[in-house]
């Protein structure tokens, strides 16, 4: 160990030391503009590199272990996390792009087999609050989003993100005018909704009624393309997950979700008549298909039957064929069902 | 701040365009500042890339800032299509610039500007973690005032098209994943070990595109842009390309004028570019050091000589055939039949073949070299009818005697060539190679047919005669199978040949240049 620090003097709880001082620094001091703040300033960008350097090793060298559990334990020992977050916005832009990566590094580093940083952000939940409201901010935001989304790996946080009352807004900022903010938070949104698959399941039956009309009404019937083709697929992600069969036969047992998505099925864009098919087939396939599901299937059979059949994609599918001839099969026997 | 609703723009003229996205320059309305843009707008319906690419890639180019980069100034989408707001770069791409006013390649002193712009790009991304992943003349962009930018970070559905196979994101997110194992970039450019996909590659593959851009810049094209994808992607991984040694062989013997074309400099510059190993590549600060750029003058002379003698963009786009405009990457090989096209309206014979890789083979005893030149553009032709009529000539036994013969016959000959290295063109080689692996083929077919006889007479010891003629009866169409894939494989191993005689060709030449050079002066 001595020969490799030869070089450098400090070690990285020295770094981590000297950092936390300055963040406090440039906290206290945000509005003064003189030279010492600068110079301030410029040694906490250099020291935030330096933590990066050792967490993800250089061109020289590559992370010790040994050195990243040392950082990690004064990182969290004190709130240092805290004041870098919020001092993020105080940052210049390669500053803040060293932090997001020393902060997203930070989440997985064990110290002793266990992740601190866990248990850190369990102690300061608040911290979650501040990182979602910078989709708020586009200066900020994918600083933020990135922090937020490496966070929530991190089954409890997760779990508190999910159940706050944030979950709502996730609806505007997805559908944010800005491309780059609005599809980081989409990001965000499906990990949130597709990572831990207990927690996932778990909120999904405890929030299903507001969840999904919110969904349909204003994800699945956006008006805008892209939130549309983002959101039929996590609808296919989520449902077709075997953790939320639940809550994908309590979906396919509404009439309202079988219509919104028999008119996705006849979008003019491809990806997202794919994307419904691998969810509407849940309706066809479901064994105990309501008298309402039924009755809407029926009425449309034959334009359905004729749809199915020109159905096809580019590429050739095994499992996409064997699905459709299968839900052919359930849309005919319907019709024996009835005339009998 | 540039506003995020189409309703602000107006789209003045298209500047390019690929299979899924157009780029524009445009005007950006009142009460903005009216500043002109460059607005490439991807068909996202129609791009293959799945959005998670797409947003990855949005986003890296948002968070990067360096003045040889191109940032994008904002981006949202218009119902079906991104739009990217980015800085309109008037001069286009290099690639445009050499297609429509330096064919044969530029100076070597404006090499020197735009290649040194580029490596603080690279410098840049490097440290950054990021690795571009296609660098190539046709990204790297131009300003009027001479400011060169690297472009074309992922939101580029051009290249998502070109590899709909496999999942192409160009732009790595952050130095945690700094290595990949989809194939991405366009594949004249591609390192071997983005070919040897198998295992993963860092920022050194940038290094190597880079040292193929610095001779697309030089020549014009890349190297091996001759040939069909599929074979220069062949040649590759499976040669030995060392290059170390081909710098060592151009820069030694300096008698032939065509070798005065380029300084050492520049050669070692680009040699040390090419090495195969990607950890002996010299890093993009290393080559910012390199004595080529040391004399490098301003972007002004680049201005003055380069872009003076270029037509404006829009000209250029005017055009039919030009590709790139503004980094849209038209010609990135969306198919081989486009490449050929593009690449059939240059002269190949020239001695601008100099400085294309060479391809030793593996040991040197075994080192034949073969002279003349005639680049055959289209050498699966031949092979293809050859193949047909012997298959349709039934006499095996006469086949199998031919082959022994032609094996022979062509063992002497290429040492005859050898021999005389320059005398014999390449289009008797392809003479003698080609009935050779031919008849090689009826003769295993020949063994086959018997190895099938035997296994029928086995057969009919158990006296089941009518589950045997069917199992022999399937034999033989499987055995039929067998042989068209087998006349595939030879095919692809003649193309192989055909391709390595090619590249042989131009060392040999010089060698035979060299010699009768000797001769004249003796």
């Amino acid at each position: 160990m001595k020969g490799l620090f030869k070089s450098k003097p400090r070690t990285p709880a020295d770094i981590v030391r000297h950092t936390r001082e300055l963040l406090i620094y440039v906290d206290l001091n945000s509005n003064s503009r003189d030279t010492k703040r600068e110079e301030k300033m410029a040694e906490l960008c250099k020291n935030i590199r330096e933590l990066k350097s050792v967490l993800y090793g250089n061109s020289e060298s590559e992370p010790v272990a040994e050195a990243c559990a040392q950082l990690t334990q004064e990182f969290f020992r004190e709130n240092t996390l805290r004041l870098l977050i919020v001092c993020l916005p105080k940052l210049n832009l390669e500053a803040r792009k060293d932090a997001t990566q020393v902060v997203a590094n930070l989440q997985r580093q064990q110290v002793h087999s266990r992740l601190i940083a866990s248990d850190y952000l369990e102690a300061n939940k608040d911290l979650l609050d501040l990182l979602i409201s910078g989709y708020e901010d586009m200066d900020i935001a994918l600083h933020y989003g990135a922090m937020l989304r490496e966070c929530i790996r991190h089954q409890s946080i997760a779990r508190y993100v999910l159940e706050s009352e944030h979950m709502k807004k996730f609806f505007d900022y997805i559908q944010l005018p800005n491309f780059d903010i609005a599809s980081d938070a989409s990001a965000t949104f499906k990990e949130l909704l597709t990572r831990h698959k207990s927690t996932v399941a778990e909120f999904l039956a405890r929030n299903y009624d507001w969840f999904f009309t919110e969904f349909n009404s204003r994800l699945l019937s956006s008006p805008n393309y892209i939130t549309r083709r983002q959101a039929i697929k996590l609808l296919g992600d989520m449902l077709l997950d075997r953790s939320n069969s639940a809550v994908m036969i309590r979906y396919v047992s509404s009439k309202d979700n079988l219509m919104i998505l028999m008119n996705l099925l006849r979008e003019s864009s491809k990806n997202i008549q794919i994307e419904a098919f691998h969810v509407f087939k849940l309706f066809a396939a479901n064994q105990n298909k309501p008298l309402e599901i039924t009755s809407i299937l029926v009425t449309n059979k034959d334009k359905l039957l004729r749809f199915l059949k020109d159905f096809k994609i580019d590429k050739e599918d095994e499992q996409f064929e064997a699905d459709k001839a299968q839900v052919v099969k359930e849309i005919q026997a319907l019709k024996k069902e009835n005339t009998s | 701040m540039y506003p995020l609703d189409a309703k602000c723009y107006r789209l003045l003229y298209e500047v390019g365009s690929g299979v899924s996205a157009v780029v524009y320059k445009a005007v950006c309305l009142p009460p903005m500042d009216s500043s002109v843009v460059a607005i490439k707008s991807i068909d996202l319906e129609r791009s293959r890339a799945n959005l998670d690419d797409v947003r990855r890639e949005a986003k890296a180019m948002a968070l990067l800032s360096h003045p040889n980069v191109l940032r994008a100034h904002c981006s949202f989408t218009v119902d079906r299509h991104l739009w990217v707001v980015m800085p309109f770069m008037a001069a286009g791409s290099l690639q445009s610039i050499i297609s429509s006013s330096f064919p044969d390649g530029l100076p070597e002193s404006s090499i020197a500007v735009v290649l040194r712009e580029i490596l603080h790009a690279l410098s840049y991304l490097h440290g950054q973690g990021h690795i571009h992943r296609d660098i190539k003349a046709g990204n790297i962009l131009v300003d009027s005032d001479g400011s060169v930018k690297l472009a074309d970070f992922g939101v580029s559905a051009s290249i998502y098209e070109s590899h709909p196979s496999s999942s192409v994101s160009l732009y790595m997110s952050s130095s945690s994943s700094s290595f990949f194992n989809d194939m991405a970039g366009t594949p004249y450019w591609m390192a071997p070990e983005v070919i040897h996909s198998h295992m993963g590659y860092g920022i050194k593959a940038d290094i190597w595109s880079f040292g193929i851009t610095a001779l697309e810049l030089a020549h014009g094209r890349p190297p091996l842009s001759h040939l069909p994808l599929s074979k220069s992607l062949m040649m590759k991984i499976t040669n030995r390309l060392r290059l170390e040694e081909h710098g060592r062989d151009s820069t030694g013997g300096g008698n032939c004028k065509n070798k005065k074309k380029f300084s050492k400099a520049f050669k070692d510059m680009v040699a040390a570019c090419l090495c195969r190993d990607p950890s002996k590549r010299p890093s993009a600060d290393k080559l910012l050091r390199h004595p080529f750029f040391k004399n490098c003058k301003s972007t002004d002379y680049f201005v003055k000589n380069v872009l003076q003698a270029v037509p404006v963009v829009e000209e250029r786009c005017k055009e039919p055939r030009v590709a790139d405009c503004n980094g849209n990457d038209r010609d990135g090989s969306t198919s081989p039949l486009v490449k050929s096209r593009r690449v059939s309206g240059w002269n190949f014979n020239e001695d601008v073949f100099e400085l294309d890789p060479v391809y030793p083979v593996e040991s040197d005893d075994k080192c034949v070299r073969f002279g003349g030149e005639e680049p055959i553009d289209q050498p699966t032709a031949h092979p293809h009818s050859h193949v047909v009529d012997d298959d349709k000539s039934g006499n095996e036994a006469d086949e199998k005697e031919n082959h022994r013969r032609h094996h022979n016959h062509s063992r002497a000959e290429e040492k005859e060539v050898a021999k005389k290295a320059g005398e014999a063109p390449l289009s008797v080689l392809k003479q003698t190679l080609v009935p050779n692996l031919v008849s090689l083929l009826s003769s295993l077919d020949l063994q086959r047919g018997m190895v099938m006889d035997v296994l029928s007479h086995c057969g009919c010891k158990d006296g089941q005669q009518e589950s045997l003629r069917e199992q022999q009866l399937w034999g033989y169409v499987r055995s039929m199978q067998q042989t068209v894939d087998d006349l595939k494989l030879q095919l692809l191993r003649e193309m192989k040949v055909n391709a390595e005689l090619q590249e042989r060709l131009g060392p040999l030449n010089r060698k035979m240049n060299e010699e009768t050079g000797g001769h004249t002066g003796s």
